[in-house]
C-alpha cells in the first residue's frame, strides 16, 4: 500500500521512535560515553579512555564473569529445557489431574524471582534445610554447603532458576506437542514404531521449531539472573555466583565505580547482541529447511 | 495445553502473595521537615522510629521522617545515588569506612559550629576524634550513632559442660574450637568470613592495614598470620564459614550459634540483645582474644548531615541530633540494642545504676575500647574494603588460595590507580 503523502509514514513510527530513542538509544549513548570515564557520581569524572575495559580484562573480572554467566545460563537452559519437555510428554493428555499438574508446574513461572529466591534459602540450608536431610538420609555424612561452598552454589542457583522458569519450557513444549500432526504418529505406529522411535523420528524432528525458540528465549533470559543472586548469594562465595547483571550492580552500586559498571555492560550488550544475532540466523535458516 | 483459566489461577495464586500497605506520614503544618535515611531492620528499626516518635512528640518545631532504605550497603548505594540526583535526604547514618570518601567528595555538612555539637560529651574513641587517625584535626562531619566493636559470644552451658572458659589468646582460641567440635553435629567456632574480623585479627598480631605514612600494607605478615588462623580452623573443621556474603553471612553465624551448630561465634555487639532473646542457653559475651596483643577495631555508623540541603532543614537535623545523645536516648538506643553509649554522661549514668553489674554482657564491647585501633582516614579504606580484601579473604578460606600471595595481589591492587 502507498501512503498518500510521503511523509505519513514517518510521523506515525514518531512515537516508537521517541520512546526507543528516550528509553534505549539515548541510555545506551550515555552508557558507552560513560564506560570511557571514571566517575563515582559525587566527584567529578576524569576521562580514562579504555582504560575500564583494560582494568576489566586485566584484572580477570571479566572472563571470570563471563565465564560463570555462560556456564550456569548452559546449566539452566538445559536443565529447564529437558524438564519442559519431559513434563511436556508426561502431561499432554485430557483430564483433570493432569490440568492441574500443568497449573501447578506453571504457577512457578509467575511466582516472583524474590519470593523464590527466599523459599530456597530455607530448602538449601546446609544444617536444617530439607536438600541437606535428603543428603544424610540418602548419602549419610555432612551434606554439602549448597550456597557456601564456591564448587556447589553456581550449581544451586542454577537449579534455583531451572525450577522457576521450567513452566514456561513446558508450556512452550505442549503447544509445539499439539502441533504435531496426530495422523503422521498414528501411521508410524501402524508402521510398528515403538513409543521411542516414535518420539525419536517423528515427534523430536518436528519440535525442531520450538526447541530452537525455546532454548535461545531461555539462554537470554538466564543471561538477565539478577535477582536469585542477590537474595541468595550476593554473587558469592568467592564470586564463584557473579553473573554479568549482578556484575555490573556491584560494580555501580557497592563500589561506586560508574565508568566500570558501564564498560561491562557495553560488553554484555554486545555479548547478547550476538546471540540475538545467531538466533535470527538459525531462524533463518530453520525457515529455508 | 495450558487453559486459560489454569494461567489464571495460577497467576491469581502468584498475585495472592502481593500484599501492600501504604503508611503516609505527613509533616504537621508549621514544621520544619528532617528526612533521615536509616538501615536497620528488626528491634533496632523498631527502636529507632520510637526515638524519632518521641523527638516528634516532644517538641513542636522540628518534624523528622525516617524512611528505612535496605542494609548498610544497599543504604549507601541509594543516598550516593540520590545524592547524585540532588534528591537526597537532610540526615541519614553511614559505615565508618565511607566517611573520609563522603567528606573529601564535599557532600557533608560541617557539624562543629551549630549550637551544642561541641559540648556532647561523645566517649573520644567512638567519635571521630578517636575513631580515625588525626580524626579531631579535621572538620567534623560525622557524630556516632551505633558503634560497636567486634566480641565473642560463649553458649555457656556447653562451656561449662566441658569446663571452659572464653579463651584469653589464639592458642586457647584453637584449643577450645577443637574441644566443642562435634564432627557433623557442632563446629566449636563461627565468625563471618569478613574484613571486620580480619582487621580485629591484623591488629591482634600486631599490625595494621594502612601504616601510619597511608602505606596500604594490610598488616604485612600480621595479615598472613590472621588469614592463616582462619584457614586452619576451617580445615581442620573446627570453625564453620558461614554462606553468603555481607550481612547475610553475619545473620547465618547468629543462626549457627542460636541452633547450636556452633558453640562460639564472633560477631557485633550489635547482635547481644537479640541473640540473648533468642537463644534457648544461656549466652555470655566475651572480649575477643589476644595474639602479640589485644586490638580490635570499632565499627558501626555515624550521623551525617548532608551538605546540600535546606540551611533550615540542617539546623532541625543537629537539634535531632541532639536529642538523640541526650543520656535517656543513647541508654535506650543502647540497652534495647546492644550497642556501645556513646556519650560519658551515659555510661556514668548506667554505671550509677548498677547496670554493669547487673548485664555484665553489655559491659564487654565498652571495655574493649581500652584496646580500640582507630582507622586510617583514607578515601579509598572503603575499596580496600570491598574490592580488593574481601573477596580474596573470601578465596583464602573457601577455595585455599594461599593467604600469602592472595594478600600479596591485594597490596598490588591498592597501589593502583583507581
Amino acid at each position: 500500500m502507498k501512503p498518500s503523502r510521503r511523509v505519513d509514514p514517518y510521523w506515525m513510527l514518531l512515537p516508537t521512535l521517541l520512546f526507543l530513542f528516550v528509553f534505549f538509544l539515548f541510555p545506551l549513548g550515555m552508557l558507552i560515553k560513560q564506560s570511557f570515564f571514571s566517575w563515582d557520581l559525587l566527584t567529578d569524572a576524569r576521562y580514562v579512555g579504555l582504560g575500564n575495559y583494560r582494568a576489566l580484562l586485566r584484572s580477570g573480572e571479566l572472563w571470570h564473569t563471563f565465564t560463570t554467566t555462560l556456564s550456569m545460563s548452559t546449566a539452566v537452559v538445559l536443565g529447564s529445557m529437558a524438564a519442559g519437555l519431559g513434563l511436556a510428554l508426561l502431561l499432554d493428555r485430557p483430564g483433570r489431574f493432569a490440568a492441574f499438574l500443568r497449573a501447578a508446574v506453571f504457577s512457578a513461572y509467575v511466582v516472583s524471582w524474590v519470593s523464590v529466591a527466599l523459599l530456597f534459602l530455607w530448602l538449601l540450608d546446609a544444617d536444617s534445610g530439607i536438600f541437606s536431610g535428603l543428603w544424610r538420609a540418602l548419602c549419610g555424612g555432612r551434606a554439602p554447603n549448597w550456597l557456601g561452598d564456591p564448587a556447589w552454589a553456581p550449581w544451586a542457583v542454577a537449579g534455583v532458576s531451572v525450577w522457576k522458569i521450567t513452566g514456561y519450557a513446558l508450556v512452550l513444549f505442549l503447544s509445539g506437542l499439539q502441533d504435531v500432526p496426530s495422523s503422521v504418529l498414528e501411521a508410524a505406529e501402524l508402521d510398528g514404531a515403538s513409543p521411542s522411535a516414535r518420539f525419536r523420528n517423528v515427534t523430536w524432528p518436528l519440535l525442531r521449531p520450538t526447541t530452537l525458540f525455546v532454548a535461545t528465549t531461555s539462554l537470554i533470559a538466564s543471561f538477565q539472573l539478577f535477582d536469585v543472586v542477590r537474595v541468595m548469594t550476593q554473587g558469592g562465595p568467592v564470586r564463584s555466583t557473579t553473573v554479568f547483571v549482578y556484575a555490573v550492580y556491584e560494580q555501580l552500586f557497592l563500589d561506586l565505580r560508574v565508568g566500570r559498571a558501564s564498560a561491562e555492560a557495553v560488553v554484555f550488550f554486545a555479548i547478547l547482541l550476538l546471540l540475538t544475532g545467531a538466533q535470527f540466523l538459525l531462524f533463518r535458516a530453520q525457515e529455508s529447511t | 495445553m495450558i487453559a486459560r483459566r489454569e494461567l489464571l489461577g495460577a497467576s491469581a495464586l502468584a498475585a495472592a502473595s502481593l500484599v501492600g500497605a501504604c503508611e503516609s506520614d505527613a509533616v504537621p503544618r508549621g514544621r520544619t521537615p528532617v528526612s533521615l535515611w536509616f538501615s536497620y531492620g528488626g528491634t533496632n528499626r523498631e527502636v529507632l522510629e520510637g526515638l524519632v516518635r518521641r523527638f516528634n512528640a516532644r517538641q513542636s518545631r522540628d518534624y523528622v521522617q525516617a524512611v528505612y532504605q535496605g542494609d548498610y550497603f544497599e543504604g549507601l548505594a541509594k543516598l550516593r545515588t540520590a545524592i547524585a540526583a540532588g534528591c537526597a535526604p537532610v540526615l541519614s547514618h553511614v559505615v565508618g569506612e565511607v566517611v573520609p570518601y563522603l567528606a573529601n567528595a564535599h557532600v557533608l555538612e560541617p557539624l562543629g559550629d551549630y549550637p551544642g555539637v561541641r559540648d556532647l560529651d561523645l566517649i573520644p574513641e567512638l567519635g571521630q576524634e578517636g575513631s580515625w587517625l588525626g580524626g579531631s584535626a579535621r572538620t567534623l562531619v560525622a557524630l556516632p550513632f551505633n558503634r560497636s566493636t567486634p566480641i565473642a559470644y560463649l553458649n555457656a552451658d556447653l562451656f561449662a559442660q566441658a569446663g571452659l572458659r572464653a579463651p584469653r589468646d589464639w592458642a586457647e582460641l584453637r584449643a577450645v574450637a577443637q574441644r566443642l567440635s562435634v564432627p557433623n553435629t557442632r563446629f566449636g567456632f563461627g565468625c563471618p568470613i569478613n574484613w571486620w574480623f580480619w582487621v580485629a585479627l591484623v591488629g591482634q598480631a600486631g599490625g595494621s592495614v594502612v601504616e601510619a605514612d597511608g602505606r596500604v600494607s594490610l598488616g604485612d605478615e600480621a595479615g598472613v598470620e590472621a588469614l592463616s588462623l582462619w584457614q586452619e580452623l576451617v580445615r581442620d573443621g573446627f570453625m564453620k564459614p558461614p554462606p553468603g556474603r555481607d550481612y547475610n553471612a553475619w545473620e547465618q553465624c547468629n543462626q549457627d550459634f542460636l541452633s547450636g551448630r556452633a558453640a562460639m561465634i564472633w560477631s557485633s555487639t550489635a547482635f547481644l540483645k537479640y541473640l540473648e532473646a533468642h537463644a534457648r542457653f544461656r549466652v555470655v559475651a566475651a572480649p575477643l582474644p589476644a595474639g602479640r596483643k589485644r586490638a580490635v577495631p570499632t565499627g558501626g555508623t555515624f550521623w551525617i548531615v548532608l551538605r546540600g540541603a535546606v540551611t533550615e532543614q540542617k539546623a532541625a537535623a543537629v537539634r535531632f541530633l541532639r536529642f538523640m545523645h541526650e543520656p535517656e536516648q543513647v541508654i535506650e538506643w543502647s540497652n534495647r540494642t546492644g550497642y556501645i553509649p556513646v556519650t560519658r554522661a551515659a555510661v556514668k549514668e548506667l554505671e550509677r545504676r548498677g547496670y554493669y553489674a547487673a548485664h555484665p554482657n553489655d559491659a564487654v564491647a565498652l571495655e574493649q575500647l581500652s584496646v580500640a585501633e582507630p582507622w586510617p582516614w583514607s578515601v579509598d579504606l572503603f575499596r580496600l574494603q570491598r574490592e580488593i580484601v574481601q573477596p580474596r579473604l573470601e578465596s583464602a578460606v573457601l577455595e585455599g588460595s594461599d593467604a600469602r600471595t592472595v594478600l600479596g595481589e591485594a597490596r598490588a591492587l591498592a597501589l593502583e590507580p583507581t
